[in-house]
């Protein structure tokens, strides 16, 4: 965890970063864990999908013929071989909460470095009145300091 | 992914005021009195104790008598820690999620494309 609002998740895989973009959206849903606890059809698994370009979407396909598709959201980023954003709207959020996961694939010795951040659910809606007119990043990094700072004070005094 | 306990979503709607974010903030410090409260923010003392409703019923604060032996009508408030305990341990869950998601990526990219890594 770096911040209350955020978690971070890496890992090095010996495969350029070309590749491991492409495996990572292609072949998505390959890759991605089956089961209630990872997939998002209560129960059901579907098939995972990147439609491949800005405001496309990721979604799980169920039955594409009968409409029967979840959007898990939509691509906000598309920088193949180097960085991805996407939106995640889990079952698990409250309806119309909209979170954002980005990868960033750089290259190492020996493969890829791939850092994912997920992030966003301790942020408020844009329209919201708190945020006093503070935009994007400045919102975001200053909720971030603020959760940071209480997580860790009240982390502490519970320790003790 | 598992659902977050429901008072997660209450612990983030208490805290998206500023105003309440900042009583939190003075409450790290030490209890305190409503009226302390609403005198550190030149808020009225019913617009205060509105704010410290949502507060209490949303589990974030608790009120209880400033000293047993003095006025039973002066109470303070506290913070209690289990909301920010809860809201810890779900930031450990979608963690750990995302660690299983990178471990299996990864091994499901190296078992393909064994041998391309530049």
């Amino acid at each position: 965890m770096i911040a209350p609002d955020q978690v971070r998740a890496i890992t090095t895989v010996a495969v350029d970063p070309e590749t491991a973009f492409q495996v990572f959206t292609d072949e998505v849903d390959l890759w991605w864990k089956r089961g209630p606890a990872y997939r998002f059809g209560r129960g059901r698994d579907g098939r995972l999908r990147f439609e491949p370009h800005v405001g496309g979407r990721l979604m799980e396909v169920f039955d594409e013929a009968g409409g029967d598709v979840f959007e898990v959201g939509r691509v906000r980023v598309w920088e193949r071989g180097a960085r991805l954003v996407f939106e995640f709207r889990a079952l698990a959020f409250v309806p119309g909460e909209i979170t954002e996961v980005e990868v960033r694939f750089q290259a190492v010795d020996g493969g890829t470095r791939v850092t994912l951040e997920h992030r966003g659910w301790g942020a408020l809606r844009a329209d919201h009145p708190a945020r006093h007119g503070l935009e994007g990043e400045a919102f975001g990094s200053m909720m971030g300091l603020w959760w940071a700072g209480l997580l860790q004070s009240l982390g502490q005094r519970a320790r003790r | 992914m598992a659902a977050p306990a429901r008072n997660l979503d209450d612990t983030l709607a208490a805290l998206a005021d500023p105003t309440r974010r900042r009583v939190v903030d003075l409450l790290r410090e030490r209890p305190r009195r409503a009226g302390e409260l609403a005198d550190a923010f030149r808020v009225s003392p019913p617009a205060m104790s509105r704010h410290l409703r949502v507060l209490r019923t949303r589990g974030l604060v608790e009120e209880e008598r400033a000293d047993p032996a003095a006025d039973a009508r002066v109470r303070v408030y506290r913070l209690r820690p289990e909301p920010f305990r809860d809201l810890q341990a779900w930031l450990e869950h979608v963690e750990g999620f995302w660690n299983e998601q990178l471990g299996a990526f990864k091994a499901h990219a190296e078992r393909t494309r064994r041998g391309r890594r530049r």
